[in-house]
């Protein structure tokens, strides 16, 4: 055993002592400050409440009730203790009377009808049985301000609806206003206010205050359960009165399914026995099932063309027809047939021209004017030699180039657009050129008219300016106009020309009425996609009418390589009036030409002498009447 | 004093502000048609009662809310009822203090009380507050009940008119020029009693002779 100093010993007591000692004076401190604490706290609990009226209510406005409460002072509780009095101060006597009806078991004083007066003020007191303490002197009050009405009565809910979702309904609650309170008479005017919650909810939804005794509640769920009550008070005043009982709202799922179903059964039926209906039609093939329920897409058609052909888009085909390869008739012309001869397109405006276009403005078209072709008054067109083709009478000078036989014979120039002419006044419309004996058709260039009339076919396309002379003259490039010059004047009967295709069909039919030998050039846009700009008009080229075929055969065609012409073999030939810019198709005859629409026939005035091109002013409103459609025809 | 004078003419802004707020909640009444007038069509009785009472009911509610927003702004202390204990000018208009009374009452003596109270009422609210227009409402309600007398007493309801009696101002007593002296406060205390008075006279008047409609 190990033996202790004495020191350590007297050490360690001395701390046990101290830690006692402070944790006595710890727990001196903390109990001396509770002390204090309740003291001072008992004070302020320890002061009396006195008696005093906890509240006076009226429910009908003629009469009302006071109640009061002792406080603390527990000597005063008995009955008879404290005495209520009040002071009416309607009149002249303020004396304090005292509780007419006491209920002593509810501390109550009731003031009846007798002694209840609205609208005057009343005073309560609380007196004790001595009369010698009086408390709560100053409780004034007036009756109107003190009534809170009985709950309403009889409150009940209706179903209005449920919405379409089925999730949601209104119901109609409606109540009867409370018994004590004579609002039948007038004498109180009541106002609600109905306030619901869920079941287990905490705050209640309150709705606005009304007079009425219904009210409907919108927007409650399917099968929650939703707790109501109603309570009112006085209108313009303060003052609820109590909440009525609760009344209980559910409203559970109604399975309104099943209505729909058969409805939905049906729909879906039939619905799949008329796709079945329609699908067994259009398996089995019924033409007349099929003919109403498809009916078939018209057909495009073009006289004189199998549809087929048109249909299944063969071109080739389609454009070998139309050229007349296999139906004889048209003939086909080599594509390259002009490409040697780019003179062909060369053409050069005078200068005069543009006075004279400008003159005649109205007279001839663009193209025409573009490309010099003799106008219907004085009009010059230098077609590379100094040679214009004018007429006889205006002849300035330049007859080198022109033969002067040539104005007696007819001279017509075709222009681009020819036009079913109107032979009547054996005027052509159309500048048609004489077909120059094949002599002058030596100039390999445009000068043709020294190889004879040349006649310039103005197809009066679109023609793409391949390269600009430096003489001024323009070189179109091929496929687009054709221009047959006119070398010698004017005659003066003019022929017309049937002018070939306008939207660059291929096939170009001239019908010339008159005159023998004069040759049609006409280019056609054979293929339109992409004109050579070497001046190859071959490909486009195509010769048109000839007035008097027989002579100008193909061989002479062949011969007249030089000239710009092309006999057409065609045995019809006939003058048509100049084509206007723009000519509508009229219809495509057995040796599948096309027939297009004359100008309207104008007579060029008598001073001038008949030139095609007089007539050129009709050419844009070119088109064939059905009169005139009658002398088309061969 | 000078704190009266303060609290006055705080009162005047705030009554004015609140009485022109409500004033557009106001439904006007439509005016009653005067005889022979043309393009009138002549109301019934139930009609014009109903037109009456409502008049009333819109100036007693708006005297209440005046006098409760004056209390809480101006005199937060409650119980302010006893402090009351002058009479209102129109205190000494001998009034039914209860439902009895006012139904014994002969109906041409609940319409004079009712003629006399509102008479009593156009001038000081006037002088309280010339742009309130609560003093109008109390000048047009009065023309309505005289249009309600006049009615009733064509259809024999009543026998003695009351419009025919002399100058509205006879039927207060000499002394009735202690309105001036009286507070703004006490004023709208008074004039919310009144008010409240005349709504319930003149429904226990129409459901006792015209009782179909809402009563």
């Amino acid at each position: 055993m190990q033996r202790h100093s004495p020191q350590t010993v007297s050490l360690c007591q001395q701390r046990v002592l101290l830690a006692l000692l402070s944790n006595a004076v710890l727990a001196l401190f903390f109990s001396v400050s509770n002390l204090y604490l309740s003291l001072s706290f008992c004070h302020c609990l320890s002061a009396p409440i006195e008696p005093h009226f906890t509240e006076c209510v009226s429910r009908d406005q003629e009469t009302f009730r006071c109640w009061w409460s002792p406080g603390t002072f527990h000597n005063l509780s008995s009955p008879g203790a404290l005495r209520v009095f009040y002071l009416k101060k309607d009149s002249a006597s303020r004396e304090w009377k005292e509780c007419p009806e006491y209920i002593h078991s509810n501390r109550e004083c009731f003031f009846d009808v007798n002694h209840t007066s609205v609208w005057v003020p009343y005073c309560m007191q609380l007196r004790s049985q001595d009369n010698v303490n009086f408390f709560n002197e100053d409780y004034c009050f007036t009756v109107e301000n003190i009534v809170r009405p009985d709950p309403p009565v009889s409150l009940n809910w209706t179903l209005l609806n449920i919405s379409p979702s089925g999730l949601s309904y209104d119901v109609m609650v409606n109540w009867e206003p409370p018994p004590s309170a004579d609002v039948g008479a007038g004498w109180m005017r009541v106002e609600y206010e109905i306030q619901y919650r869920e079941r287990n909810a905490t705050n209640w939804e309150a709705l606005e205050m009304q007079p009425r005794t219904q009210q409907t509640i919108y927007g409650l769920h399917i099968g929650k359960e939703y707790e109501v009550h109603i309570r009112c008070r006085m209108q313009a005043f303060t003052k609820f009165g109590e909440f009525s009982d609760s009344i209980f709202i559910q409203v559970t799922e109604i399975p309104s399914r099943e209505t729909t179903l058969p409805l939905t059964l049906i729909l879906v039926f039939g619905i799949v026995g008329i796709l079945i209906l329609i699908m067994l039609i259009v398996v089995s093939q019924q033409r007349r099932f099929m003919m109403i329920l498809l009916p078939p897409v018209p057909a495009p058609k073009i006289k004189g063309i199998d549809p087929e052909l048109l249909k299944k888009g063969k071109l080739d085909e389609l454009n070998f027809i139309l050229s007349g390869g296999g139906m004889g008739g048209l003939p086909a012309y080599a594509p390259d047939f002009y490409q040697d001869e780019p003179w062909v397109e060369f053409i050069e405006v005078d200068a005069e021209d543009a006075d004279t276009g400008e003159k005649e403005d109205n007279q001839g078209s663009d193209t025409q004017r573009l490309l010099g072709l003799p106008q219907p008054a004085s009009h010059h067109m230098n077609i590379g030699c100094s040679n214009t083709v004018s007429f006889p009478d205006d002849d300035s000078g330049r007859a080198s180039c022109y033969d002067h036989d040539v104005p007696e014979q007819d001279t017509v120039m075709l222009m681009a657009t020819l036009l079913p002419g109107q032979p009547e006044d054996g005027e052509a419309s159309l500048i048609v050129e004489r077909a120059p004996t094949p002599e002058r058709g030596e100039r390999p260039l445009i000068q043709t008219q020294t190889t004879g009339p040349q006649t310039w076919v103005n197809t009066d396309f679109y023609a793409q300016v391949s390269n600009v002379m430096p003489s001024g003259g323009v070189v179109l490039s091929p496929g687009q106009q054709l221009r047959i010059q006119e070398s010698t004047s004017a005659t003066e009967e003019e022929t017309q020309k049937k002018g070939k295709e306008s939207e660059g069909s291929e096939e170009t039919e001239g019908k010339k009425q008159k005159e023998p030998q004069f040759q049609l050039l006409v280019s056609t846009a054979r293929q339109i996609s992409t004109p050579p700009i070497s001046p190859m008009p071959g490909a486009e080229y195509q010769t048109i009418q000839h007035p008097q075929p027989a002579e100008t055969k193909p061989a002479a065609a062949a011969e007249d390589n030089q000239s710009p012409y092309i006999l057409p073999d065609s045995p019809q030939s006939q003058l048509f009036a100049p084509v206007s810019d723009y000519t509508v198709v009229q219809e495509v005859d057995s040796q599948h030409s096309l027939l297009l629409n004359p100008p309207p026939h104008q007579s060029p005035p008598p001073c001038l002498p008949p030139h095609p091109l007089k007539a050129l002013p009709a050419m844009p409103v070119g088109y064939i009447t059905p009169d005139l459609l009658g002398n088309l025809s061969p | 004093m000078p704190g009266n004078i303060r609290s006055v003419s705080a009162v005047r802004v705030v009554l004015l502000c609140l009485v022109f707020c409500r004033r557009l909640t106001i439904i006007g009444a439509a005016p009653i048609c005067t005889n022979g007038q043309a393009g009138c069509h002549v109301l019934s009785l139930a009609n014009l009662f109903d037109r009456v009472i409502q008049h009333s009911a819109r100036m007693h509610g708006i005297s209440n809310d005046l006098h409760s927003e004056f209390e809480q702004y101006f005199l937060p202390s409650k119980n302010q009822v006893g402090r009351v204990s002058r009479n209102c000018h129109t205190s000494t208009i001998l009034t039914p203090n209860g439902k009895e009374n006012a139904q014994r009452m002969a109906r041409e003596e609940l319409t004079e009380v009712i003629l006399k109270l509102l008479v009593a009422w156009g001038d000081p609210l006037w002088h309280f507050h010339q742009t309130l227009e609560m003093s109008d409402m109390v000048h047009e309600l009065r023309k309505g009940v005289e249009k309600v007398a006049e009615k009733m007493q064509m259809l024999g309801i009543i026998v003695n008119s009351v419009s025919s009696q002399a100058s509205p101002e006879a039927l207060l007593p000499s002394d009735s020029a202690e309105w001036r002296l009286m507070k703004d406060y006490d004023l709208l205390y008074c004039f919310r009693r009144d008010s409240n008075k005349v709504q319930n006279y003149l429904k226990i008047l129409k459901c006792r002779i015209v009782p179909e409609h809402g009563c």
